[in-house]
């Protein structure tokens, strides 16, 4: 990677996906984000929970050479029969092992880049941003948590012609959102729980300053030029969020507060394709055994949404239970597909 | 694992068919249980010497090689004899093949109609004496299977891995244009002038012959077309349905006409263009492959608009096509009992729709959609294979069509050209191969792909697009070992082991390289060897061809020959050259880069562990091959340091082969990439690579990244692609509107998505923005692949139930079921790894 001798803020990413099809409109690059200010039950991207940087073991392609465990400065590693373990008190992230492995069975998770090389690099699909509408995705993890590095990098697409779309979990200072607001042409905005209570014991925090930043943004976006340049999107979970009350207290809130700035509700049907990233991080997962949402449910739930706000604004998306006697085409073979979305 | 049934996967079924054309369709796909069929039938002079297989035309097949004889012997064996007239051995070569071809396929093969067909026109598959005298009987087989022959020298260059090359039949775009305009009325009026301008001493000589043979050529579709139209109108004679028997009474005088006369209406002229066309097949006793028609949708369309004004129903137009369809697909016939790889894989009898015009006009119309509604309604069915230009001002509703066809086809029924970077191509064709006066700005639209995508001009232009398929990845392994094979070649029938001896340039031990640019220096003079050891097979056969295997017919459609009474085989034509289509690109790029990572730039290991590992096919080295699959770079990330390797390789070879020409007809090599099944089967031959692949895994294909490298997704794969072809001009016009093409044959590549990606309308216009996308950033052709790979398991298991499942595959389509077990798996490794 060319570094550059300014001063600049770096940031720590996690993935860069391009030609996704489901991170805003057109064709777009997403930029992942490490660190999150939530931490939801049903995150399928657990390993953008944490800020600082993690390494994974996946077993597909491991030649056993035991590279990685002679490598590790800190004796974190060990070759047993279930393949690597990571002992994750001892492991500081510093990437040695994966750097070392041979055939990237050890994989770290986070990755320092600077403004214009990351810019540079999202620059490269420019010509399929053009002719689909589409652009950049500052995802996560939340990106409002590397404020200044998702300015710069804002500021650099912009100054580029690239369309920029930040996608939030809300939970960050209103200071943020006022800095960032101005560079950013959508916002995706995660609403996920109504009820305060429900929210922090889902998520680990409340929703209090979530809605009011939702609120502020939609105050901003309908001052703006462009004003309905919000997106809403609601995790469907199963015994959680996936309750009749809840897609109806969110849409009042919408209709009540958002109203106006909000082009788009989408209700995003759980999904348990993220099983095996838990493993790997070495974590437990609670919802690992949960069912999908059913169509059914999903179309229920979208009525309820219609009944509130604008109809046309409200769609849902994901698998479902039984695809197979359904209409609903298989979507979600490629698991990427997933990754972004609402957390 | 859930228990897969057909029942899950919907499979493409045809749609909108009226009673006629399922039934013909239907009827078709009966195969080998149908009473009438369009098999090889062989006739004979009758000499003791007779040849009838010309097998230099499949010397670039490497499945048929162990049956190069059989087939010859049982052909002979099953031949009739055809009686001669009494002088017919006095006649020049080129003369008796014109007279035995044209009495054959009238007076010979019989006629038939099939109920309800609307176009006359069955048998045409045949394979005829070579009319050699016993002196050139005796010649020819010394030339093709003596020692140190064709045969030998093709066997040897393929079994080493070098790749393979042959003079080819089919793979051009005859005049069909002209010929329905002027009739074969006005080709005959044609070739009788020229022949009164002859000297009389021309008369004599090869000149008079050739052109002597036209005039009989000519008339070959006329007799043929009186012998339907007495069988039409006899049927309609006995035909107690009022409809059909109007319908053949039309056919009889649609044949008393054409293709003899001009063509006055839409029937006749599909009716025309049909004989014509399968007559060159017939002509070349070649079943189609790469036979192409060009551009129907503009040629044809003064024909359709007129009937349409005349009060033709444009669905009575679909079924005349349909009809058309069904004919095209019963060239198959003549290896409908060898059910192998690439055998029953498309045989490239191309249309070509859409597309620009003069001064940069779309030229989509109304019968562009038509036919793509007849392939829509007809499909799945593999021929004619359809190519649809496209560009950046392609119309919304024809993208519309082309995304909508893509997703209810599994993947698309057609291929995509993409017109700025092809044209590009061309332009630099015209400079590079002195065609300026040819291949101008204002004619540069009129190019049109044959067989799959290979991009050539029509009616003038024979550029032998699959004739010479070099293994570029044989140079690096010649710059490993300074000129010999890494591995010992053992003959696979014999079990005997040849020692590996110095084959090409000494360019030195590899081990005592001291920089990544002496290693590359080996390898630019092994890759110009390979070059011209390919070109010198070529013109073995070439030679031989030419010689020996005139097709007057086809002579007589392509502009050039007849001007210079030459033969076509014999570079007759305007523009005539011969393509090197380099197989095993990214291979070589991705092995270039490997050694350039592990030996020199992070001295992972020393050259030698790199050629030990090689030789032990990696065993014993995993660690190193890890490292040379996953550490290494690669091409198709859209990494720029990469692709300037690649791009530095492409420009080695592209600019070698330019310099070539035939020396028997003067053909100049130009360059291209279409890899046909060779990646495949190659890959058993080629020894191991630096890149980290074991011998008897695939190579890559065309211009594909290597399989699984291309982790960035399509739109940096096809980035990397646009790139190496030369990319964009930063300023200046480029060679055509700001493109550059450094392959103007044009470049296959193959894209498999997630059918996901075109799950509701919102993603359907994402899917078309990429297609435009594609446009401006990547390369001359597209196949697109829309694919699942518990579908194809499924597939594999169960057979039975996927018969009309289609796959696409370097750009020719197959039969998912009928394709060999190492090509199934192949693609569905590839749709396991997409990551969308």
């Amino acid at each position: 990677m060319k570094t550059h001798p300014l001063k600049e803020p770096s940031g720590t990413i996690l993935e860069i996906t391009r030609m996704s099809t489901e991170d805003g409109p057109g064709l777009r690059t997403t930029v992942f984000f490490k660190g999150c200010s939530l931490a939801c039950l049903w995150c399928h991207n657990p390993e953008s929970i944490l800020f600082k940087p993690q390494v994974q073991w996946l077993g597909v392609g491991c030649l056993g050479c035991g590279i990685c465990v002679r490598t590790c400065p800190e004796n974190a590693l060990a070759l047993t029969d279930d393949g690597i373990v990571i002992n994750r008190d001892r492991c500081t992230g510093c990437g040695l092992c994966a750097e070392e492995c041979p055939s990237t069975a050890m994989e770290l998770l986070g990755r320092k880049w600077q403004v214009r090389d990351l810019a540079d690099e999202l620059a490269r699909d420019r010509a399929y941003f053009e002719q689909s509408g589409g652009g950049v995705t500052l995802s996560g993890g939340e990106a409002a948590l590397q404020m200044d590095f998702s300015l710069a990098l804002l500021k650099e697409l912009r100054a580029r012609g690239i369309s920029t779309a930040l996608d939030t979990c809300g939970q960050a200072p209103q200071a943020v959102f006022a800095d960032l607001l101005p560079y950013v042409d959508l916002l995706l905005f995660d609403l996920k729980e109504i009820d305060p209570v429900k929210h922090k014991q889902f998520t680990g925090s409340g929703n209090e300053q979530i809605l009011a930043n939702a609120v502020y943004a939609a105050k901003f976006k309908s001052d703006h030029i462009y004003p309905q340049t919000i997106w809403v999107r609601t995790p469907v979970i199963p015994g959680m969020t996936d309750t009749a009350d809840n897609i109806r207290g969110l849409g009042g809130f919408i209709r009540d507060h958002l109203a106006g700035a909000v082009s788009r509700w989408e209700l995003c049907a759980f999904n348990n394709l993220c099983r095996d990233k838990y493993k790997r991080l070495g974590l437990v997962w609670p919802l690992a055994d949960l069912a999908l949402p059913e169509k059914k449910q999903m179309e229920a739930l979208s009525e309820i949404a219609r009944s509130v706000v604008a109809p046309d604004i409200v769609s849902w998306s994901g698998s479902t239970k039984l695809i197979k006697d359904e209409n609903q085409r298989p979507d979600n073979k490629a698991k990427n597909i997933l990754k972004p979305g609402c957390r | 694992m859930k228990q897969q049934t057909s029942a899950n996967h919907a499979v493409k079924e045809p749609k909108g068919l009226s009673d006629r054309i399922r039934w013909l369709r239907d009827y078709y796909f009966k195969g080998t249980g149908r009473a009438w069929n369009n098999e090889f039938t062989a006739w004979t002079t009758a000499t003791p010497w007779d040849v009838i297989y010309n097998e230099m035309t499949f010397y670039i097949v490497p499945e048929t090689y162990m049956l190069l004889s059989t087939l010859g012997a049982s052909y002979l064996q099953a031949a009739r004899p055809v009686d001669l007239p009494v002088d017919f051995w006095s006649w020049p070569l080129v003369e008796r093949r014109a007279w035995f071809v044209r009495d054959v396929i009238v007076n010979r093969v019989p006629q038939e109609i099939l109920p309800g067909d609307l176009i006359a026109g069955a048998r045409f598959n045949i394979q005829t004496s070579m009319c050699f005298t016993e002196k050139e009987s005796k010649k020819w087989l010394k030339l093709v299977k003596g020692r140190g022959g064709a045969r030998e020298k093709m066997k040897w260059f393929h079994d080493h891995g070098y790749g393979n090359a042959g003079a080819t039949s089919g793979h051009l775009i005859p005049g069909h244009e002209r010929v329905l305009k002027i009739g074969w009325k006005g080709v005959h009026a044609e070739l009788l002038s020229r022949y009164n301008t002859l000297t009389e001493p021309e008369r004599k000589g090869p000149k008079g012959a050739q052109l002597r043979a036209m005039v009989t050529a000519s008339a070959m579709a006329r007799d043929l077309a009186y012998k339907y139209k007495d069988l039409c109108a006899q049927m309609a004679q006995r035909e107690k349905d009022p409809i059909r028997k109007q319908e053949l009474s039309m056919m009889a005088r649609n044949l008393s006409r054409v293709p003899w006369e001009p063509a006055a209406n839409f029937w006749e002229a599909v009716q025309a263009l049909w004989l014509n066309h399968m007559l060159v097949m017939t002509d070349e006793n070649y079943p189609g492959a790469g036979v192409s028609f060009g551009r129907v949708d503009q040629y044809l369309y003064p024909y359709y608009h007129a009937s349409i004004r005349d009060g033709m129903d444009r669905d009575f137009a679909k079924e005349i096509l349909k009809c058309f369809w069904v004919h095209a697909n019963t060239a198959y016939d003549a290896m409908i009992r060898n059910g192998n790889q690439g055998i029953t894989a498309g045989f490239g009898q191309l249309i070509t729709l859409s597309g620009l015009g003069a001064q940069g006009a779309d030229m989509t119309n109304d019968l562009t959609y038509v036919i793509l509604e007849v392939i829509d309604e007809m499909s799945p069915i593999l021929e004619p294979k359809p190519n649809v230009r496209l560009h950046r001002h392609t119309p919304e509703a024809l993208l519309d069509k082309v995304v909508e066809m893509i997703e209810s086809s599994q993947g698309a029924p057609f291929l995509l050209n993409f017109d700025e970077r092809s044209m590009a191509g061309m332009m630099l064709e015209a400079r590079r191969a002195d065609l300026e006066h040819l291949i101008t700005p204002d004619n540069v639209h009129d190019y049109a792909p044959v067989g799959c995508l290979e991009n050539t001009m029509v009616g003038n232009d024979r550029s032998g697009t699959v004739d010479n398929n070099l293994n570029l990845l044989k140079a690096v392994e010649l710059a490993l070992t300074g000129g010999r094979d890494l591995i010992p070649y053992t003959d696979p029938m014999t079990g005997k082991t040849e020692k590996p001896k110095q084959d090409g340039p000494k360019t030195g031990d590899a081990t005592t390289f001291r920089t990544w640019e002496a290693f590359w220096q080996a390898y630019a003079r092994q890759t110009r060897y390979i070059i011209q050891k390919c070109v010198d097979l070529y013109d073995v056969s070439e030679s031989i061809r030419a010689q020996f295997f005139p097709t007057p017919y086809l002579s007589c459609l392509v502009q050039g020959c007849a001007k210079q009474a030459r033969d076509i085989t014999q570079g007759g034509a305007e523009i005539s050259l011969t393509t090197l289509e380099a197989v095993t690109f990214a291979t070589t790029v991705d092995s270039l880069l490997a050694v350039k990572y592990l030996v020199f730039d992070k001295k992972v290991c020393t050259m030698a562990e790199l050629l030990a590992a090689l030789q032990a096919n990696w065993q014993g080295h995993e660690v190193l091959q890890a490292m040379a699959k996953n550490r290494a770079p690669k091409y198709g990330r859209d990494d720029d340091e990469a692709d300037a390797l690649a791009l530095k390789v492409m420009e080695l070879w592209c600019d070698e082969t330019w310099k070539h020409r035939t020396k028997s007809t003067n053909r100049r090599f130009r360059p291209g990439m279409l890899s046909w099944n060779y990646w495949a089967g190659d890959g058993f031959i080629l020894s191991a690579s630096p890149d980290g692949r074991t011998k008897g895994q695939f190579l890559s294909n065309a211009i594909c990244p290597s399989n699984g490298a291309d982790i960035k997704g399509p739109t940096a794969n096809a980035n990397s692609v646009g790139k190496v072809l030369g990319g964009k001009a930063v300023e200046g016009p480029g060679d055509w509107d700001g493109y550059f093409n450094l392959l103007p044959n044009g470049a296959s590549h193959t894209m498999t998505f997630n059918p996901s990606i075109l799950r509701d309308p919102e993603h359907k216009a994402k899917f078309k923005a990429f297609l435009k996308g594609y446009a401006r950033q990547g390369g001359t052709a597209l196949q697109i692949n829309m694919l699942d790979p518990d579908m194809l398991k499924d597939a594999q298991t169960h057979p039975q139930n996927y018969r009309h499942l289609l796959v696409r595959v370097t750009g020719y389509n197959a039969y998912f079921t009928t394709v060999g077990r190492e090509l199934q798996n192949e693609v569905i490794e590839r749709v396991s790894h997409n990551k969308f």
